[in-house]
């Protein structure tokens, strides 16, 4: 049998018999070599509670090369883009061995979303987030944890809530405060460009004080 | 009579098959050409011209004896064997200095960052590898390493390969020194997919985290014996990979060393040695233009049309031989094909771009590019490493760069080295909002000389469309001789080819001298020493335009002695106002006369 199907297979089957892991690997559709991964977040961090999902495509030269991995599930992390769900880990680029498995490198990213290395960001504004004002850093990380993170069911009255006040909910995801935005919306520019503009400037914490309204007026202008 | 011109012809041919074997020097090959056209031979006969840097060429076996001699030498100093002297010389890109130096210090530390030996005391795991991960990772890595360490002695039927899982009865497990186990299938794809697929020549052991470097004759195992096994693929996989190795390891070792530069030329494995050239500083008095002494498209299907067919014939019979030659390739192609592997040796344009220095070849060049949409998308997807000028392509990821080639960090948004970044990595959103206002500015201004921009450039692109005309036409002309060879039976005609075939080449070489002081006429600023440069550039210019008319007229047996007259002499002055064009502007940049309109590398910042 090929090479790379028995380890594959045998890889899946020894996440299914390992229950104490919490590691889930499923098929995407009847290829084995497009796979999801799932795993809770880890406990004492914004992503407690969170179950989060990652896309995971088996190279051709697979286990020589690193196998590629990103996040379905949005995740407010400095390593991992807010947009696209890429990683930045070392193991996942040079610091590949051909002895890592997918198990142990959702581990990994279990790890990774525990320690962030806002020093090596993947998503700069994030990171910018992080270093400015670690508890605001955490508020934006769980509310995004609640938002994607949550199964549907269980929050079931809180999404109604959130549907009617869904303007609050932008603000909150960009992880900012909501006064500030109301500050420059009254000025007369569109709700979601004051947003952008402020989550651009990192308008957050002791940065507030750093960056004059003019600053953000001409960047709104631009 | 007949027949000695043949073999004259033959000759011809027989030196430039020489040249690719063993690299003789230029002026031997033009020396034996000009026997047979003693009309050339006034020009030719002068060695080395002032503009002409000594080099030597150098084939794959030549570099790889200049390694070993390094190996030995280190080998001489420490008493190590040849296999750990090459990975520590290859540990710090043969700089023999400093391994010396630094193996003094701590040669068992030297030995371990080169994967040589194994740490001593068992450090823990998680120090060598990655971030943050250690706590969780720990548990799984116990369990996997419980495995390697009973099976890799040869214990019948027990072995289980952590690769692929492969558990075969009487599967035997190979191993580096740190005895981490895998089957020597996975040994060799990990290795092939290492050497063919990253370009990598240290393959380190597959267990994570673990150092240690394979030496030369654990991968020459490997993949000798991969081949053999069925399921690795096709015959002779293995050996070609390994190859492959080897060339990396001389392309490394070139790499690392200042006097050395790897052909560019596609599939050619041919080194140049050019001392001269060697730093950065002297590129702005000289421009390196350098041959590896190989003509043509170094590849299996091409060496076998362009070397084969040419002894055989003329052993065979005196008589019919350049028919047979002709159909089977026209002359054009051939003289594309024939042409030599010129390049320069200060920067990576891959042709003689005399008599303009590199920093202004590559300006111009530039300049070109940004016109078009591939320029476009490299600009948008890839920058230049900023210590080897490697071109990278972002591919994902973070902004934390590592160059394949050099190994230099560097940020992807502000190109500075990343140790210095720190924390203070968000400075570059700063220096990004200000790059766009630049890039605004000067987009205006490029736009209000573009005009002046485009007098130059059409002069530059049509020399090298003329150029290559020039060699179509010749094709046409070479087969209508020969065709009245056959039916007048005029047998000097032979050598008649010959004296066209010089010529073209001559244009050839003069319209690409022309088209690059274009390149530098557009950057010289405005002066006395410009409209000097500029009279001589006219006078070559309409030197090369007479012959190329001369080339063009129409050719009967009647007028072909006095064509051949005019042909030649006119060659001659070419040449010659060549010369002049070359070694005035060489000098100028000796003397340090020419001053341009635009910054520089390496010269002084132009006035105003």
């Amino acid at each position: 049998m090929d090479a790379r199907l028995r380890r594959v297979n045998k890889e899946i089957a020894d996440c299914k018999n390992d229950k104490t892991s919490n590691i889930r690997i499923d098929l995407v559709d009847s290829s084995p070599f497009h796979l999801k991964g799932s795993f809770p977040g880890p406990e004492d961090t914004p992503y407690q509670g969170g179950l989060f999902e990652v896309d995971i495509v088996i190279p051709d030269s697979y286990p020589f090369q690193p196998v590629k991995m990103k996040f379905i599930t949005k995740v407010y992390h400095p390593n991992v883009s807010s947009a696209s769900g890429a990683i930045c880990l070392d193991i996942l680029k040079d610091a590949w061995s051909p002895v890592l498995t997918l198990k142990s490198t959702l581990i990994s990213l279990q790890s990774l979303l525990c320690s962030p290395e806002p020093n090596d960001p993947q998503d700069a504004e994030v990171a910018k987030h992080y270093t400015t004002s670690k508890r605001s850093f955490e508020e934006t990380a769980i509310y995004w944890t609640k938002t994607y993170a949550m199964p549907r069911g269980g929050a079931g009255a809180e999404t109604a809530q959130a549907a009617k006040t869904d303007t609050r909910d932008e603000v909150a995801i960009a992880g900012l405060e909501a006064a500030h935005v109301d500050q420059f919306e009254a000025l007369g520019f569109p709700r979601g460009k004051v947003i952008d503009v402020l989550r651009r400037l990192n308008y957050r914490g002791a940065n507030v004080a750093k960056i004059t309204e003019d600053r953000v007026v001409e960047e709104l202008l631009k | 009579m007949s027949s000695d011109y043949e073999f004259s012809d033959e000759e011809v041919d027989n030196v430039f098959d020489d040249d690719d074997m063993d690299m003789q020097d230029q002026d031997s090959d033009a020396d034996s050409g000009m026997d047979i056209l003693d009309d050339f031979k006034p020009t030719t006969t002068t060695t080395r011209k002032a503009y002409d840097l000594p080099y030597e060429s150098l084939t794959q076996s030549a570099v790889e004896a200049l390694m070993a001699a390094d190996v030995e030498h280190i080998r001489g100093i420490f008493g190590v064997d040849a296999s750990t002297a090459s990975l520590l010389l290859r540990h710090l890109n043969w700089n023999k200095e400093k391994l010396i130096e630094k193996y003094m210090d701590g040669a068992s530390a030297m030995l371990v960052a080169a994967g040589v030996t194994m740490p001593e005391p068992e450090p823990a795991p998680s120090t060598t590898s990655t971030r943050g991960a250690g706590a969780i990772r720990r548990p799984t890595r116990k369990t996997k390493q419980a495995s390697p360490a009973p099976t890799s002695k040869k214990d019948d039927g027990a072995f289980v390969c952590p690769i692929c899982f492969d558990d075969t009865p009487g599967l035997t497990a190979l191993a580096l020194d740190c005895g981490h186990g895998a089957c020597g299938a996975c040994w060799g794809a990990y290795v092939r997919a290492k050497i063919r697929d990253e370009g990598e020549h240290a393959c380190r052991c597959m267990a994570e985290g673990c150092a240690l470097v394979a030496p030369d004759v654990f991968i020459k195992d490997v993949l000798l014996a991969s081949s053999e096994d069925d399921a690795m693929g096709e015959d002779g996989e293995g050996a070609a990979t390994y190859v492959r190795f080897q060339e990396l390891l001389v392309r490394h070792f070139v790499a690392c060393t200042n006097h050395l530069k790897f052909c560019p030329h596609p599939g050619c494995t041919n080194t140049v040695s050019c001392p001269g050239a060697a730093g950065r500083s002297v590129l702005t008095t000289i421009v390196p233009t350098v041959s590896c002494g190989v003509r043509g498209v170094v590849s299996s299907i091409s060496t076998s049309s362009t070397i084969a067919p040419s002894p055989a014939p003329a052993t065979v019979a005196g008589g019919k031989k350049p028919i047979s030659r002709t159909n089977s390739m026209s002359a054009s192609q051939e003289l594309a094909r024939g042409k030599e592997h010129k390049f320069c040796f200060g920067c990576p344009i891959d042709s003689d771009h005399r008599p303009v220095v590199c920093g202004v070849a590559a300006l111009w060049l530039k300049k070109c590019r940004d016109d078009s949409e591939t320029a476009n998308w490299i600009k948008s997807n890839t920058k230049e490493c900023a210590k080897c000028m490697s071109t990278i392509e972002k591919n994902g990821g973070c902004n934390h760069m590592t160059c394949k080639k050099c190994k230099h960090e560097f940020c992807w948004v502000c190109m500075g080295p990343w140790s210095e970044h720190g924390t203070a990595w968000y400075s570059c959103n700063r220096y990004d909002e200000k790059g766009g206002i630049d890039a605004r500015d000067s987009q205006s201004k490029s736009r209000a000389s573009l005009e002046r921009y485009l007098h130059y450039y059409n002069r530059w692109a049509n020399h090298e469309q003329s150029a290559k005309l020039a060699l179509d036409l010749f094709s046409k002309t070479e087969k209508k001789m020969e065709e009245m060879q056959v039916t007048s039976a005029l047998t000097w005609i032979e050598v008649g080819v010959q004296f066209m075939k010089k010529a073209v080449e001559e244009v050839d070489k003069c319209r690409m001298t022309l088209k690059w002081t274009y390149a530098m006429a557009y950057y010289l600023a405005k002066g006395n020493q410009k409209d000097l440069f500029e009279d001589n550039q006219r006078d070559l210019e309409k030197a090369v335009e007479d012959l190329s008319e001369l080339l063009e007229s129409p050719i009967e047996p009647e007028n072909i002695p006095t064509l051949r007259q005019k042909v030649t002499d006119k060659t001659v002055y070419v040449q010659k106002r060549n010369t002049i064009v070359l070694e005035d502007t060489a000098d100028g940049f000796l003397e340090d006369r020419w001053s341009w309109n635009v910054s520089v590398d390496g010269f002084d910042a132009p006035e105003e």
